[in-house]
């Protein structure tokens, strides 16, 4: 992909914000569907950037410090646009809600410099697309054709507008996804005692309620922090391009 | 069983009014020959059909290059899926990112013909889901020993073709090629099974038939996909054994299973009760 523009493809056709159909199921248990590994949205294909982090040196010892770091920065990054993106889908903006999500979208491409990471983040997307849709068929009513795509954020945003599921509910979501994403895909590059693994997703879990803090009241694309993280981008530029590949990121 | 297909499978009119493509599985153990297969059919249909290839490759781009370096096809018409080392996962449970692939290529170059999609090596066990594979192709070798095509597996027996692959090396490896192939038919009650050599036309004359009558098949609304399933034939109470898929859907009415599913893939209309 060229220097692609990181906006949305084309205009956005305005968003009608309607009250969505009663969802199926209670929050807590859509809420659980969405963070269940088992969902077909290729997950089995990602490692949350653990595998270029392992060739680079990374040990099984330091991925409880990696998971807290992705947390810090491109999750925050991440969970915090989807806030935002939910935010504008339920409320409107004074710009409309269509116009409101492709600011969202440059911000989050803005505070996502590496062109590897955005990929990665439009193809998972892609996939969650196929599974929104197919839910809940109202739920994406903004254009997604074309290159460059919608972010994972701003189609998981679609799919809590969806589900009614709170700004709370979407920063764990995101938190929890990350941090199970890269205990699983650790099972695989490191292998150890599954218990391990699942023990450092636990221990995490403090740590995700400090982003919910930090985040679930966002409300404008200009609040969404600024938390890069230099060398998971570097490792994800490295990876896209490397020949021998596990995991598709 | 209808509407095991993807959505679009049987959707008459997919990109424009063109027929989307057959999509052709290619799955076998690891060294069976899926990529020289591939690139094989690539080599004999590409002058009159319009193809793309899909690659799952279980640790490196290894089977999307030597595609690619085979000349037979534009490499922007040859795909890679990474499946995370779960080969089966992405062909069977989860075919997301495959579906996205396959569907990547058809907007790309529409209109396409086949899309050939090759699996990772895995074991004898895996097939692919009939909502990704319209058809598939198991395949074996000689150079895996003679006993193979006998020990069988859902691939083995139920998949649309079997084929027998490398029966030129069957003397270097000790293994008797007629007895094999002899085995795998037995083992498959009818459905076809190709004993394919590179340096054999008539062999390759037999399996770019096949494919091109599944082509039509699906062009004529008469394919309907099915799954060669993990599940080894299995009896029930009354002690007969009997197969799944493949020996046609039958019905297990009263216990939630089959209905029918109309025509299977060798033209038999098959319907069983018990």
């Amino acid at each position: 992909m060229s220097a692609t523009p990181f906006l949305l493809s084309t205009p956005l056709p305005p968003v009608v914000v309607s009250p969505a159909a009663p969802p199926a199921g209670s929050p807590e248990l859509l809420l659980m569907l969405l963070a269940d590994a088992r969902l077909p949205v290729a997950g089995h294909t990602q490692s949350a950037g653990l595998e270029p982090a392992v060739r680079a040196g990374l040990s099984a010892l330091d991925v409880p410090d990696y998971l807290t770091a992705r947390l810090r920065t491109v999750v925050k990054v991440e969970a915090a646009t989807a806030v935002v993106a939910l935010h504008g889908l339920r409320h409107g903006s004074a710009t409309g809600a269509g116009a409101g999500l492709a600011e969202v979208e440059s911000a989050w491409a803005a505070r996502t410099p590496s062109q590897a990471l955005r990929r990665t983040s439009r193809k998972q997307a892609r996939a969650l697309l196929r599974l929104v849709r197919h839910l809940w068929p109202d739920a994406v009513c903004f254009d997604t054709s074309g290159p460059p795509g919608a972010s994972r954020a701003v189609v998981l945003a679609a799919a809590a507008n969806a589900c009614g599921l709170s700004p709370v509910s979407l920063v764990r979501l995101i938190g929890y996804d990350d941090l199970q994403t890269v205990a699983a895909a650790a099972l695989k590059l490191v292998p150890l005692d599954p218990l391990v693994a699942t023990s450092w997703v636990h221990h995490a879990l403090a740590d995700v309620e400090e982003l919910v803090g930090e985040l679930s009241g966002l409300t404008r694309p200009q609040d969404i922090p600024v938390a890069g993280a230099p060398q998971i981008e570097v490792w994800a530029e490295a990876h896209a391009v490397s020949s021998r590949r596990l995991f598709s990121a | 069983m209808r509407e095991i297909g993807s959505e679009s499978t049987r959707d008459p009119a997919v990109g424009g009014g063109y027929p989307r493509a057959l999509r052709l599985g290619v799955c076998g153990p690891v060294g069976t020959g899926k990529s020289s297969l591939i690139a094989l059919l690539c080599k004999e249909l590409a002058a009159d059909r319009r193809l793309a290839v899909v690659t799952n490759d279980i640790y490196t781009d290894e089977d999307a290059r030597f595609l690619r370096s085979a000349g037979v096809l534009d490499p922007a018409r040859i795909r890679g899926v990474e499946t995370g080392a779960c080969p089966h996962t992405a062909i069977r449970d989860d075919i997301t990112a495959n579906l996205i692939a396959v569907e990547e290529l058809e907007e790309q170059f529409a209109p396409l013909d086949i899309v050939l999609i090759e699996s990772g090596g895995d074991n004898l066990t895996a097939t692919f889901s009939p909502a990704l594979a319209d058809v598939q192709i198991f395949l074996i070798d000689v150079a895996g020993g003679g006993d193979v095509a006998r020990k069988g597996g859902p691939g083995i027996t139920r998949a649309d073709l079997l084929v027998v692959n490398k029966t030129d090396l069957a003397p270097h490896v000790g293994v008797d090629p007629v007895r094999m192939v002899a085995d795998a038919r037995q083992a498959r009650d009818g459905l076809p099974v190709v004993a394919l050599s590179r340096h054999d036309p008539a062999s390759i004359a037999q399996l770019t038939e096949w494919v091109l009558a599944q082509w039509e098949r699906h062009r004529a609304g008469r394919l309907v996909p099915h799954d060669p399933g993990p599940m080894a034939p299995h009896a029930h109470a009354d002690g007969r054994a009997h197969t799944h898929p493949g020996d046609g859907e039958h019905d297990h009415r009263g216990q939630g299973g089959y209905v029918d599913a109309g025509e299977t893939h060798d033209g038999r209309r098959a319907r069983v009760a018990h």
